[in-house]
């Protein structure tokens, strides 16, 4: 839209009563929301910058410590444990998560109880994390289930919670969690091709493959760049499921599991005996939250340029 | 887009969409297809698992966990619900879900209203300072805020727990509720106009009562948030009495390396966190679904 355009809109919305009217509850009715918002959501978001910078304990005032939190973060074993398994999350699990949710939702547009069977796959999205952590743990505990249906093949038991496995187990969990919310998001997309194109296409004589290739692909790319900032934004909320999968007696889980969310937690108030190391676990959101931004920044450049392949 | 026009969008393109089937080759996709099909398998035992389970007892939960339960044993649910701690954390959580989900709502339609229905630049700037929120993870703030309601004494405090509730979900209703808005006709809000009603008399009887459809999905999709929200509650409840049910199945997971495993009344207690959701899903699922991928489709 123009300025031009734009401009004489707004100038016939001012002049009519109506815009007038509605102008003088704008600020009444915006007021609540906008307050609490500001003074519980932005101003802490503000705050936790300023703190990153001091030694706080949460409840006495914070002293003034420079970059001192940022350099104990390159040295801070946990930070970096922390760190690695969201970037694990984000691209590891990212891209599984991707091509099977795509692979999903090619498919089951040509299957018959699709609507059945994609509301059933969303499930797992809409309960609590603990609870699929239960269900998770007991599945792979030593005289878990897993076991059971392997021991009946004759295959001895596996331990798949070993250290080594445990993150990977954790990965394998996410991916089957957020599976059917991805296949929705990308579904909504893909009905929104104009059905001519391929129609047209097909006329043309291409095969699925370029039919796929050449126009369920490029033209998807939008919702896949959205999709794909909703995951990088998911991805460091994940907390829950690792606390309740791996952590036991009260102890949070160890640290080579701990995501972005359980640093804080666990550097702050978490476990049995708390640090309460509030400046430097701001240092670590703080840098979490660049992470994020730089992330979303290069995800959206990238698929609004591949965009116009078309 | 509203969450109706797309519904109907999608339905009525799906006849053209069907390719003729005559012309596929089946076995073609049949690997795929059948990993479709285990998945939903999957995630159906998965599911039948942890509901059927709170009905057997912990003996037979751990040496024959595919079979079905021979005797219903509801005792478990009895005492995940009184010795468990599960139903005072029942008890809370329906309270903080239904006070948090009404008061956003209540919040945050007025906001979205004008936000939604106005076109100026400073309704953009403010809208663009809510979806702002949208991005910023919880880690982010919780800290400053754990100062701030150790200040206000509000920690360990529900009503506390409840106002950090309806502040971060706000971000998402907002910006849900105006997309909402934004859709509805004007005609009625002129005439309103013209009749001399005033503006916020206009908003309430007339627009409210029209965006009806969007926020209940607003209501629903807060209330599912509020029910599962983990981060917060732990970062905020101290004491058993407090506690929702997220935090009460922490707790009862990790005291049962203390106590020995009662793996049906664990089963039970996740039944009782999970029940609720999965009425709810069965009951409005397609307007959850929709208001939840809503934001992809822009």
């Amino acid at each position: 839209m123009t300025s031009a355009t734009l401009g004489a809109r707004r100038g016939r919305v001012q002049g009519s009563p109506l815009a007038r009217r509605r102008r003088r509850v704008f600020g009444p009715f915006l007021a609540p929301a906008l307050i609490l918002y500001t003074v519980l959501f932005m101003v802490p978001t503000v705050y936790s910058f300023y703190a990153s910078f001091t030694s706080w304990d949460g409840f006495s005032d914070p002293r003034w410590k420079g970059t001192f939190n940022y350099q104990h973060l390159t040295r801070d074993p946990a930070f970096k444990d922390a760190f690695f398994n969201t970037l694990k999350l984000l691209f590891g699990c990212g891209i599984f998560l991707f091509v099977l949710s795509f692979a999903f939702m090619l498919l089951l547009r040509e299957m018959k109880g699709r609507r059945f069977i994609q509301g059933f796959i969303f499930l797992p999205h809409i309960v609590s994390g603990v609870a699929l952590a239960a269900f998770w743990g007991f599945l792979l505990s030593h005289d878990g289930m897993a076991n059971k249906a392997l021991n009946s093949v004759g295959v001895g038991p596996v331990d798949w919670l070993k250290p080594e496995w445990q993150f990977k187990a954790i990965l394998v969990a996410i991916v089957w969690i957020n599976v059917g919310y991805y296949v929705t998001i990308l579904m909504a997309g893909v009905d929104r091709i104009p059905p001519y194109y391929y129609e047209e296409a097909k006329l043309a004589g291409t095969n699925a493959w370029q039919r796929f290739r050449h126009i369920t692909l490029p033209m998807s790319w939008d919702v896949i760049g959205t999709a794909a900032v909703l995951w990088t934004i998911g991805t460091v909320k994940i907390f829950e499921f690792i606390l309740a999968f791996s952590g036991s007696q009260g102890n949070l889980p160890t640290t080579n599991q701990w995501t972005s969310a359980l640093y804080v937690y666990g550097e702050t108030i978490g476990g049995t005996s708390p640090i309460y190391d509030f400046g430097r676990a701001c240092a670590g959101a703080v840098v979490t939250l660049f992470a994020v931004v730089l992330v979303v920044v290069v995800l959206r450049r990238a698929t609004s340029r591949d965009r116009l392949e078309l | 887009m509203s969450t109706a026009t797309s519904g109907t969008r999608a339905a009525t393109q799906d006849p053209p969409a069907t390719p003729p089937p005559a012309r596929r080759v089946p076995w073609a996709r049949l690997p795929g297809t059948t990993l479709i099909w285990l998945f939903v398998a999957f995630c159906a035992f998965a599911f039948l698992f942890m509901l059927l389970s709170s009905l057997k007892s912990s003996f037979n939960v751990l040496n024959h966990p595919f079979r079905l339960p021979t005797e219903l044993k509801f005792s478990n649910w009895s005492k995940a619900w009184h010795d468990g701690g599960f139903g005072p954390a029942f008890v809370n959580s329906v309270l903080v879900v239904a006070i948090a989900a009404t008061g956003t709502v209540l919040i945050a339609s007025p906001a979205a209203y004008v936000l939604g229905r106005n076109q100026g630049r400073v309704s953009g700037g403010v809208s663009l300072y809510f979806v702002l929120g949208l991005g910023i993870p919880m880690q982010i703030i919780v800290l400053p805020l754990y100062s701030i309601m150790a200040k206000l004494h509000l920690i360990d405090n529900l009503a506390g727990l409840i106002v950090l509730y309806i502040v971060v979900n706000l971000p998402f209703t907002v910006y849900l509720l105006m997309s909402f808005f934004a859709t509805l006709p004007g005609e009625l809000e002129e005439a309103a106009a013209l009749d001399g009603v005033g503006p916020a008399m206009t908003f309430w009887r007339i627009m409210l009562p029209l965006a009806k459809g969007g926020l209940v999905t607003a209501l629903i999709l807060v209330a599912i948030s509020c029910w599962n929200e983990t981060f917060l509650a732990l970062m905020f409840l101290q004491t058993n009495d407090n506690f929702t049910l997220p935090l009460a199945l922490v707790n009862f997971l990790t005291q049962q390396q203390f106590t020995g495993e009662d793996f049906g009344v664990m089963f039970a207690g996740v039944s009782i966190a999970v029940l609720p959701m999965l009425a709810l899903y069965a009951w409005l699922g397609r307007r959850i679904t929709e208001g939840l991928t809503l934001g992809a489709g822009k």
